[in-house]
C-alpha cells in the first residue's frame, strides 16, 4: 500500500502505468492529435453541410415557386396541352417529381410516386394557403418535398426535389474528414513515439550502461551528449564507472603484484626447507618438530600465493586454453585419489569446451573442501540437465544453512569451521577460486541438500555446441 | 662476475652409483634463489652451475659444456628470451624456462623462442627435478622401426636423424623435444595420438600438461617439416582428440 505522502508526490495519472512511458507519451500525443483534428472536422462538416443543403433548399425552391406559377397559369388557360405534358415537361430534366392535387384527384409526373406516402402535415399546411417543405425519403431515395398551394379547390401543387447527389456529397465529405480524423491519430501516435524515443533514447543508453556495468563490465560507457541537459547526466555516470573500474582493477593487480612479490622468497624458502628435510634425521629432536612446522606452513602458504594469484588473475578464459575433452576423464581422474569417495558416471557424457587445468581445479578444490570442512566428500555424480554437464559433490558434513549458501563463495569464508587455522585446513580461497573458474566457464554452482543429509555443491557447465565436437 | 661454478656448495662430479651427473646451468639474477635452488638441485643428483645474467650465461657456456639450462626470462642486460633463441640457434640445448606469471604470453614467448619445457615460481626442487629427468631422459621411442617415413620427412630414430628427402636428403634440424615428438606420432602410424598420451610421453606429464606447451611445439615441429605450416598435411589436427601423421595408406589415397 502506498503511504499518503508517496500518494502526494504522484502524478495524476491519466494513463496506466503499466504502459511503458514511451507507450504513454506516444498514446497522449495520439489523443491530442485526434481532439484537435476532431474538433476541426466537427466545424468543418457543420458549415459545409449547413451550406450546401442551404443550397440545395434555396434552388429547389426557387425552381418550385417558378413551376408552380406555370402551372397556375396552364390551369388557368385549359386547352393546349393540358396540365399533364406540362406536368411532364416539368418533371423531365432533374429526376424529379410533381404532383398536383386538383379536387382530390392527384395528377404526378416523373418518377413514380404514391401521393398517399407523402406526408399529411405537408399536404395539410398547403391545402390551407402556407407553402412548406420537408426532406423524406420517397421512392427508396432522399428528397426535398416542396408542397405550394395552387389557386383551385383544394389544390396542392408538391414538387419533389432529389437530393442523391447533396447526399452522396456529404457522404464523401464525412468519409474524408473521419480518415483525415483516424489519419491525424496514426500521425499523433507515431510522432509522439518517434518524439518518445528519442527524447528516452539517452535513458535507454543509461539503462543498457548501467545493466553491463551491473554484470560485471566496467568498460561501459555513455557517449558525450551535447545536449545541456543530459551531458552531466553522462560525464558523472562515466566519471563513476571510471572509477569503480581503475578500483577494481588496481585491487586486482595489487594482490597479483603481492603474490607474484611472494614467489621469489617463497622459492627460496620452499627449496631451503627441502634441503633440511632431507637431513631431518640428521638433527636434533627440538629442530625437526620446528622444521616439521616450518615445512608444514610454507607449503600451506604457497598454496596460497597460488591460489591468490590465482584469484586475481584475468577472469576471462584464454581461447588457447580451451579444448574439447570430457569432463567424466577429468572427475574420473581427480576422484581416483580418494577411496572413500562413490563414483556415479553415465553411460556417455558428451563432450564439453573447457579449461582441463581450471576444471581440474574445480573438482579438486570442491573435494579438498569436503574434507577440510565436511568430513569428505563421499560421492560424486555426474549427469546432463538443460543442456549442461552437471557435476555434483555430496560430502559427510551437517550441510550448509541456507544463509550462508551464497557467502561461502566469497574469498576467505571459513564458513562452519571458522579460526580453524591448522596445517590441513584450506587456503580460504578454494570455493571462491572454484566459483571463479565455473562463471568463467559461463557455469553455474550452488549448495543444495543432499539426499544423504551433507551438502550437495552443483556445478555446471555448458556442453560444447554441436558443431564443436 | 661470479665464475660458473662458484655458488656450487660442494663439487661431486660422480653419482654415488658411478654414473655421470646431468650437468644444469640455473641462470637466474636473484641469488637467495639460486643458492637455495643448487642446494636442493644437488640433493637431487644434478651437478649445478649458475649464471646472474644473460652475458655471464651465454659466455660460461661457450667455455663448459652443460646437459641442460634452466632460463629465467627475467634477466637484467641480455634478456632469458634473447638467451633462449640464441642458444636455440647454436643446437638443440634442452632449455627449460622459468618464468614469475602464468600469463599465456609469457609462456609462449619463451616456447616461441625454442624452450622445450617451462616451470612458474615458485619453484620446487623436486617437481623441476622431474621435468629436467624427462627432458634428459634418452628413452627409444616405442617402435623397433629403423626408419620412419612421412610423406617426404625420413627419419631414422637410431641416429635421431631426420631428412626431407623432397629436399634432395637434407637434414631437417629438430630439437630433442621436436624430434620425439615427431617419433611419437609417426610411429603411431595413421592413428590419433591423444593431447594426454604425447604430453605424457615427450614431456612426462602424468596428467594435467599444459596444451600450450603442445600447441606451440606442434607448429614448431610443423614449420620445419610442413611443405606449407599453415595448411598441415603431414601433421594434422584432430578436434578434440589429438594429433595424427599422415600415414602410407593416407599417402596411397592421395
Amino acid at each position: 500500500m502506498p503511504t499518503s505522502a508517496e500518494r502526494a508526490l504522484r502524478a495524476p495519472v491519466l494513463l496506466p502505468r503499466r504502459l511503458p512511458l514511451r507507450w504513454r507519451i506516444a498514446i497522449a500525443f495520439a489523443l491530442v492529435s485526434l481532439t484537435i483534428t476532431g474538433l476541426l472536422a466537427a466545424v468543418t462538416w457543420q458549415l459545409a453541410s449547413d451550406f450546401l443543403v442551404d443550397k440545395r433548399v434555396q434552388g429547389a425552391t426557387v425552381q418550385a415557386a417558378l413551376d408552380v406559377r406555370l402551372v397556375q397559369n396552364a390551369l388557368r388557360t385549359p386547352g393546349v396541352g393540358g396540365v399533364d405534358s406540362l406536368l411532364t415537361g416539368l418533371a423531365g430534366g432533374q429526376n424529379a417529381t410533381v404532383a398536383v392535387r386538383n379536387d382530390g384527384a392527384w395528377t404526378t409526373s416523373g418518377r413514380s410516386l404514391d401521393p398517399a406516402s407523402l406526408p399529411d402535415d405537408l399536404v395539410a399546411l398547403a391545402a390551407t394557403g402556407t407553402p412548406a417543405r420537408q426532406r423524406i425519403v420517397a421512392g427508396g431515395i432522399p428528397v426535398l418535398a416542396i408542397a405550394l398551394p395552387l389557386p383551385i379547390p383544394d389544390g396542392v401543387y408538391v414538387e419533389l426535389a432529389p437530393l442523391t447527389e447533396l447526399d452522396s456529397t456529404l457522404r464523401f465529405l464525412s468519409a474524408v474528414l473521419v480518415v483525415g480524423v483516424g489519419v491525424s491519430g496514426l500521425l499523433g501516435l507515431s510522432l509522439g513515439g518517434w518524439a518518445g524515443n528519442r527524447a528516452l533514447r539517452p535513458l535507454i543508453d543509461l539503462r543498457d550502461a548501467a545493466a553491463r556495468v551491473a554484470a560485471g563490465d566496467l568498460s561501459a560507457r555513455l557517449p558525450e551528449y551535447a545536449d545541456a541537459d543530459l551531458a552531466p547526466l553522462a560525464a558523472t555516470f562515466n566519471r563513476t564507472t571510471a572509477d569503480l573500474d581503475r578500483r577494481v582493477r588496481r585491487d586486482a593487480r595489487f594482490a597479483a603484484d603481492v603474490s607474484h612479490e611472494l614467489r621469489s622468497p617463497l622459492t627460496t624458502l620452499i627449496n631451503a626447507v627441502a634441503v633440511l628435510r632431507r637431513r631431518r634425521a640428521e638433527l636434533p629432536p627440538t629442530a625437526q618438530q620446528a622444521l616439521d612446522l616450518l615445512d608444514a606452513d610454507i607449503h600451506r602458504f604457497q598454496r596460497m600465493v597460488t591460489d591468490l594469484l590465482e584469484i586475481s588473475r584475468d577472469e576471462h578464459l584464454d581461447e588457447r586454453d580451451l579444448e574439447i575433452c570430457g569432463v567424466d576423464d577429468i572427475v574420473r581422474h581427480a576422484v581416483a585419489e580418494r577411496p572413500g569417495v562413490t563414483l556415479e558416471l553415465p553411460p556417455a557424457v558428451p563432450p564439453a569446451r573447457v579449461d582441463r587445468r581450471r576444471l581440474d581445479r574445480v573438482i579438486v578444490n570442491l573435494l579438498d573442501n569436503a574434507d577440510h570442512h565436511a568430513g569428505g566428500a563421499v560421492r560424486v555424480g555426474v549427469d546432463t540437465a538443460n543442456g549442461a554437464i552437471r557435476i555434483e559433490v555430496d560430502d559427510a558434513g551437517p550441510g550448509v544453512p541456507v544463509d550462508m549458501r551464497h557467502e561461502v563463495f566469497e574469498r576467505f569464508a571459513r564458513g562452519g569451521s571458522a579460526g580453524r587455522r591448522d596445517g590441513a585446513g584450506g587456503t580460504g580461497l578454494g570455493l571462491a577460486l572454484v566459483a571463479r573458474h565455473v562463471h568463467a566457464h559461463h557455469g553455474r554452482i550452488w549448495i543444495e541438500d543432499s539426499p544423504a543429509g551433507g551438502a550437495r555443491v552443483v556445478v555446471e557447465i555448458p556442453m560444447a555446441p554441436r558443431d564443436d565436437t | 662476475m661470479a665464475s660458473m661454478t662458484d655458488d656450487l656448495p660442494s663439487a661431486r662430479p660422480l653419482l654415488p652409483g658411478g654414473g655421470q651427473r646431468d650437468r644444469v646451468l640455473l641462470v637466474d639474477d636473484d641469488d637467495r634463489i639460486r643458492r637455495a635452488l643448487s642446494l636442493a638441485l644437488d640433493d637431487e643428483g644434478f651437478a649445478v652451475s649458475t649464471a646472474a645474467s644473460g652475458e655471464d650465461a651465454l659466455t660460461g657456456l661457450a667455455r663448459d659444456s652443460v646437459d641442460l639450462v634452466l632460463l629465467d626470462l627475467m634477466l637484467p642486460g641480455v634478456d632469458g628470451l634473447t638467451v633462449c633463441r640464441q642458444l636455440r640457434a647454436q643446437g638443440d640445448l634442452p632449455i627449460i624456462i622459468i618464468t614469475a606469471r602464468t600469463d599465456s604470453v609469457d609462456v609462449i614467448d619463451g616456447l616461441e623462442a625454442g624452450a622445450d619445457d617451462y616451470v612458474t615460481k615458485p619453484i620446487v626442487a623436486g617437481e623441476l627435478a622431474a621435468r629436467i629427468r624427462a627432458l634428459l631422459r634418452r628413452r627409444r621411442p616405442g617402435t623397433n622401426a629403423t626408419h620412419l617415413r612421412v610423406g617426404d620427412i625420413d627419419i631414422s630414430p637410431d641416429e635421431g636423424r631426420v631428412r626431407s628427402l623432397g629436399g634432395g636428403g637434407t637434414e631437417v634440424h629438430l630439437t630433442r623435444t621436436e624430434f620425439r615428438l615427431l617419433v611419437e606420432l609417426v610411429a603411431a602410424d595413421g592413428r590419433v595420438v591423444t593431447r594426454e598420451d604425447l604430453l605424457r610421453r615427450v614431456w612426462g606429464y602424468d596428467y594435467l600438461g599444459d596444451t600450450r606447451l603442445l600447441d606451440v611445439h606442434i607448429r614448431r615441429l610443423r614449420r620445419k617439416i610442413e611443405p606449407d605450416p599453415d595448411e598441415p598435411t603431414l601433421i594434422v589436427t584432430v578436434r578434440g582428440a589429438g594429433y595424427r601423421a599422415k600415414s602410407r595408406t593416407d599417402a596411397d589415397e592421395r
